[in-house]
């Protein structure tokens, strides 16, 4: 809402800078975004006319003039426009004048001629943007008028006003307002309230529940043309566009009072008024000229011909003011916003009248508001007004709220007394009209916002201001949420995983449903959408984090990065309950470590399903470690289940060749490893880790293990499970541990029989009361090896 | 008998020079332990020499006993201290042919989120003021988000054009402020806690704007709250995030679900120096808490006998502005090139 300074002056006396009355209403809750500075503010700025003009004796392209700026003495300036011609009139700064950018206009010599001030284009005044050239004034500009005020200075706030304060839309609620806070003084006429009649051959109310009251002026006369030079610049500063001398007096009212008006051409008036809803499917066509279908729901100003105005919203054209417009209706009226508000969504017509009438206005200011256009109109377009409104309905009594003392003191930290509570909220044009211990206060008819105590108590806070309650900190603290171990799980693993090399992503919750159905635990079926989406890209509230990863993989692939390791920490969505969990999704692709000196010995290997499968195995429990399952899944060509005791928490694969071609570029190579855990599964399995139980934490070994390495000659289709399950399987007292550490197949034959493997494995053994002998040892080893032999088909190499 | 002893004797002063100069002569490891095999091992030249013991007499015996033995003791300390010579000689040589000025080789390291980075810097000085976490659904019910925050039947955020809807009629939250409503109607007072999370909002995508955004709650509820705790809390919060010359101004505004209610601009210069609107609180309002007892069935949350104070803010545009990114995207793009700068 554009609020113009000079038009709030009209009604608060103030000599506050525009700077300080922005803070002022700032507080007060007008938050002011913007001060527009128009016109020329600079002293010292005057219409000069150029004498003479000769070339600049050092420079081509300057010349010297010679200029008559009304002091009596030409003054010599030197000069670099070429625009002018010897006669013109131009804006002249003087010596001492500053110009925009704090630049300040001295005597001086431009190449060794001196210069006794500058002329200037529109651009150096600050009148927009315009050529480089000087501006030329019209010629019968006096000289030496000061450009301030041929082009007076207009400053414009731009307010952004909260919907609780409708009062607020017109220039005197906001000079009100700020009167209150100390701004200045309010310029208030008290209002004469016209005689009323009620006639309903002229003005009728069909529909209560949707208008409390309707009032018709009758103007005879009126001489229909444009508005006088301050009219328009009224109108203008707050960005309207002037039409007619009647059109622009109702809209000059409204951005005064926030009392929407409409006038109405009488001669086009075929009987009474009336207020009532239109019938399904009647048309009617707009000031503006569009044709609109109405429904039961709108509520229109009808007379015998049908609807001409729809309440509250727009004029019809059909009845609106136009050249030869002699006497015109003047509406004033009282609407429910609610009603507005759902024909003006429903029609898609916002206009000033309907954005003003849907937040509520101000009863009395219907018939003050009325009167007031009433003078303007007969001031400017001649006629004369009847003597009577023309009434339908009744407008609403004024209210009282009462609020108690305690009660503010309590809400708001203070101690005011109720004195000084009551003159703060006098302030505001409220009355005390009863009590001590509950303050009564009558409401005045502007503020249909006050309701309630906590309303007024909300008063106090402002007028008294924030700023001189003294703060406190202090509070009951709250014992700590499932949410609080939920979140410290999450801290802890975040940690964990950037330690571990992932850089942590996040990704939208609305995705494009292809994206996921391709990783949704139950396909596209179980997903969730929403019925009006920004596009089908963000249709779906994703069920996976995978595909918003793989996104981030093929965006830093692009970036021509060669290692990535990515994790996000997210919510997922499904139709099935729970609705929403979280997961924990991983993925990684190309350079193992950063490349480096070291060259083969480590780093150029490439990520692979095992490096993520090792990791993950690092964010399980000792007591409750992560295992892994072949399973089958629609987008993962080589996929395992993750289990914790058993329970499947998360899936781990490999992108297939063909989705990794798609994604890889620049002839990156190696596999995409994806994985996704369900992260409360994790935490739980992840909080017996803490036991005090001894068994289990408690005691160390003490005696030395002892190491036996075996080389086995297998089937290369033997997984190494099989072997480990051999190994597990001779249930040894004394085994500890099995770790492969060699995998060798060759292509040729050569060292190895085709379709034969080479695996090396090392066993450890351990007793946790004695060292071990080498007899028992080796008496368990050649067990596990005829176990190997007999369930793997794994043979000892010589 | 002819005595040997002087013969002998002789003998070992001999191999004494020799020993000494072959263990002074020894530069390597290697050619000390030939060193000492061959003087002392069981074959080498003091062996040797005592062997010839057995030939001499009784008298003879302990004397040229004890000069074998001086021999013995003199070679073993001149053995042994060329070996740890040349043992530190090796290690400084070790360690001298390292080029220190080649580049560590660590693995690549990780990072965290910025927005994560400040969540967590919140939640923690939050927790310090005694604030647990609650959270909730990012799916909710029309009258969580909306109903029982005061807000009206016809208000505009509730339109389809500014808020997404599920095709049974719930929502995306369009605020954390739902998470106020589901603590409090499945706890009684006192309530002190925070809500870090997602709100969605039907905004055309651009460099400023994102339609999902990630936003902090808060709400204090108990006996006789008032603005002066609200106050309190917001400035201790806003400095300890961002120093103690923090300025904080609170603009009184308008939400339908606090009264009074304010908007919160703070200067900093971590900020850049300039007033920024950040956040939004005010104290809860009586029709919010009477909101809460319907549903719950009780009046636990009479407004005659508690009160609280409720704020939220945004932290996406506080992470652009910390981050020094223009452009809001960023923060959901997962650019390595962006994200590596974030350590832990």
């Amino acid at each position: 809402m554009k609020i113009s300074l000079s038009w709030l002056r009209d009604y608060l006396r103030t000599d506050k800078p525009a700077a300080e009355i922005a803070r002022i209403l700032t507080d007060a809750g007008l938050e002011v975004g913007a001060i527009e500075a128009t016109g020329v503010a600079i002293p010292k700025v005057v219409a000069a006319q150029i004498l003479e003009s000769v070339q600049h004796p050092n420079a081509d392209r300057l010349s010297v003039c010679k200029v008559n700026d009304g002091s009596g003495t030409p003054r010599q300036i030197v000069c670099g426009a070429k625009n002018y011609k010897v006669g013109d009139k131009v804006p002249l700064a003087q010596p001492g004048a500053v110009m925009p950018g704090d630049f300040k206009i001295k005597v001086g010599k431009l190449r060794g001629v001196e210069s006794e001030g500058m002329m200037c284009s529109s651009k150096e005044l600050g009148l927009g943007e315009g050529t480089d050239g000087l501006l030329i004034l019209p010629p019968e500009t006096a000289i030496g008028t000061p450009l301030s005020e041929l082009f007076p200075a207009e400053e414009v706030f731009e307010i952004e006003i909260t919907p609780n304060r409708p009062d607020w839309l017109g220039h005197l609620g906001v000079a009100r307002e700020a009167a209150a806070f100390g701004c200045g003084e309010l310029i208030a006429e008290e209002p004469s309230l016209p005689s009323t009649n009620e006639d309903s051959s002229v003005a009728a109310i069909a529909a209560p529940v949707a208008a409390s009251f309707y009032s018709i002026r009758r103007i005879d006369g009126v001489k229909v043309g444009p508005s006088p030079e301050w009219l328009r610049k009224r109108l203008e500063s707050v960005g309207l566009r002037s039409i007619n001398n009647i059109v622009d007096v109702t809209n000059f009212v409204m951005f005064e009072t926030a009392q929407p008006l409409h006038a109405f051409d009488a001669g086009k008036i075929d009987g009474a008024l009336t207020v009532r809803f239109a019938t399904e499917g009647e048309a009617f066509t707009a000031l503006d000229g569009k044709e609109h279908k109405l429904t039961a729901h709108d509520l229109v100003i009808a007379d015998a011909k049908g609807p001409q105005a729809i309440a509250g919203i727009t004029g019809g054209v059909a009845s609106g003011v136009s050249e030869a417009t002699t006497s015109i209706l003047l509406e004033s009226a009282l609407f429910e916003p609610t009603v507005i508000r759902r024909s003006s969504r429903a029609l898609g017509i916002s206009t000033d009248s309907s954005y003003r009438f849907e937040r509520g206005i101000d009863a009395q200011g219907v018939l003050t508001a009325s009167a007031r256009a009433a003078a303007l109109i007969v001031e400017l377009a001649g006629g004369t007004s009847s003597a009577e409104l023309v009434v339908a309905g009744s407008l609403p009594p004024s209210h009282v709220v009462s609020l108690r003392g305690d009660r503010a003191r309590s809400i708001l930290g203070i101690d005011l007394d109720n004195s000084a509570i009551t003159s703060l909220l006098t302030k505001l044009g409220l009355k005390k009209i009863t009590g001590e211990a509950a303050l009564g206060f009558e409401i005045p008819s502007w503020r249909n916002d006050l309701t309630r105590e906590v309303d007024l108590i909300e008063e106090v806070a402002r007028l008294h201001g924030i700023n001189t309650i003294s703060a406190k900190c202090m509070g009951i603290p709250a014992a700590s949420s499932e949410a609080d171990k939920a979140y410290d799980f999450a801290r802890g693993l975040r940690r964990r995983l950037s330690g571990g090399g992932f850089h942590e992503a996040r990704s939208g919750t609305l995705t494009g449903s292809r994206d996921q159905a391709a990783f949704a635990p139950k396909g596209s079926g179980g997903v969730v959408s929403v019925r009006n989406p920004m596009g089908e890209e963000h249709s779906t509230l994703r069920a996976s984090l995978i595909p918003g990863l793989l996104e981030a993989v093929s965006r830093n692939l692009r970036h021509g990065t060669d290692s990535i390791r990515l994790f996000e920490i997210g919510k997922v969505y499904q139709q099935e309950q729970p609705e929403e969990s979280m997961r924990l999704g991983l993925v990684m692709t190309g350079r193992r470590a950063p490349e480096n000196w070291r060259g083969k010995e480590e780093g150029k290997r490439s990520l692979d399903l095992y490096d993520l499968k090792g990791f993950i195995q690092l964010l399980g429990n000792r007591l409750e470690p992560i295992t892994f399952r072949g399973t089958t899944h629609a987008s993962l060509p080589l996929a395992l289940e993750i289990l914790i005791a058993g329970k499947s928490v998360g899936i781990l694969g490999v992108l297939s060749p063909s989705a990794t071609r798609e994604l890889m570029v620049g002839g990156h190579q190696g596999q995409i490893v994806v994985a996704e855990l369900d992260l409360h599964a994790l935490q739980a399995a992840n909080g017996i880790g803490f036991s005090k139980d001894p068994k289990k934490h408690g005691s160390l070994p003490k005696f030395p293990t002892v190491r036996r390495d075996l080389a086995l000659l297998m089937e290369a289709a033997t997984p190494y499970a099989a072997v480990e399950e051999a190994v597990l399987g001779a249930k040894e007292e004394l085994f500890s541990s099995v770790i492969p550490f060699d995998v060798f197949s060759d292509p040729e034959g050569v060292k190895v029989p085709l379709g034969k493997k080479s695996l090396a494995i090392a066993l450890t053994f351990l007793h946790p009361e004695r060292t071990l002998t080498t007899e028992e040892v080796n008496e368990a080893v050649t067990r596990i090896v005829a176990k190997l032999r007999e369930a793997a088909g794994a043979e000892v190499r010589g | 008998m002819e005595t040997q002893t002087p013969a002998l004797s002789s003998q070992i002063d001999q191999l004494r020079i020799e020993a000494l100069s072959a263990i002074a002569e020894a530069s390597d490891a290697l050619a000390l332990k030939e060193a000492r095999v061959r003087y002392l091992g069981k074959t080498g030249s003091v062996s040797l020499l005592s062997e010839g013991m057995r030939t001499l007499s009784k008298e003879e015996r302990p004397v040229m006993g004890k000069l074998l033995n001086d021999l013995r003791t003199t070679v073993t300390a001149a053995l042994d201290e060329k070996e740890s010579v040349l043992t530190i000689q090796a290690d400084a040589a070790a360690l001298a042919s390292i080029d220190t000025s080649l580049p560590g080789t660590a693995p690549g390291a990780g990072s965290l989120h910025p927005l994560t980075l400040l969540v967590d810097r919140a939640v923690q000085i939050f927790r310090r003021l005694g604030f647990a976490i609650a959270d909730g659904p990012d799916i909710e019910s029309e009258w969580h988000c909306f109903d029982a925050l005061n807000t009206p039947a016809d208000h505009p955020a509730r339109n389809e054009q500014d808020t997404f809807y599920l095709p049974d009629g719930r929502l995306l939250r369009t605020h954390t402020s739902s998470i106020q409503i589901r603590t409090m109607v499945a706890n009684p007072p006192p309530i002190r806690i925070i809500a870090p999370g997602a709100a969605y909002r039907r905004d055309e995508v651009d460099a400023t704007h994102l339609a999902q955004f990630t936003q902090m709650e808060g709400l204090y509820v108990a006996p006789s709250v008032s603005l002066a705790d609200l106050k309190g809390t917001i400035e201790f919060f806003f400095r300890e995030l961002f120093g103690a010359g923090t300025e904080i101004r609170f603009r009184p505004h308008f939400f339908p679900f606090t009264e009074p209610s304010y908007e919160i601009d703070l200067r900093t210069e971590a900020l850049g120096g300039k007033w920024m609107e950040l956040a939004g609180c005010g104290m809860v309002d009586p029709a919010v808490f009477e909101e809460v007892n319907k549903k719950r069935g009780d009046n636990a949350y009479d407004p005659e006998k508690v009160s609280g104070f409720a704020f939220g803010f945004g932290l996406d545009r506080l992470a652009m502005n910390l981050t020094g990114v223009s452009d809001i995207r960023m923060l959901t793009e997962n650019d390595l090139r962006f994200l590596s700068r974030f350590t832990a």
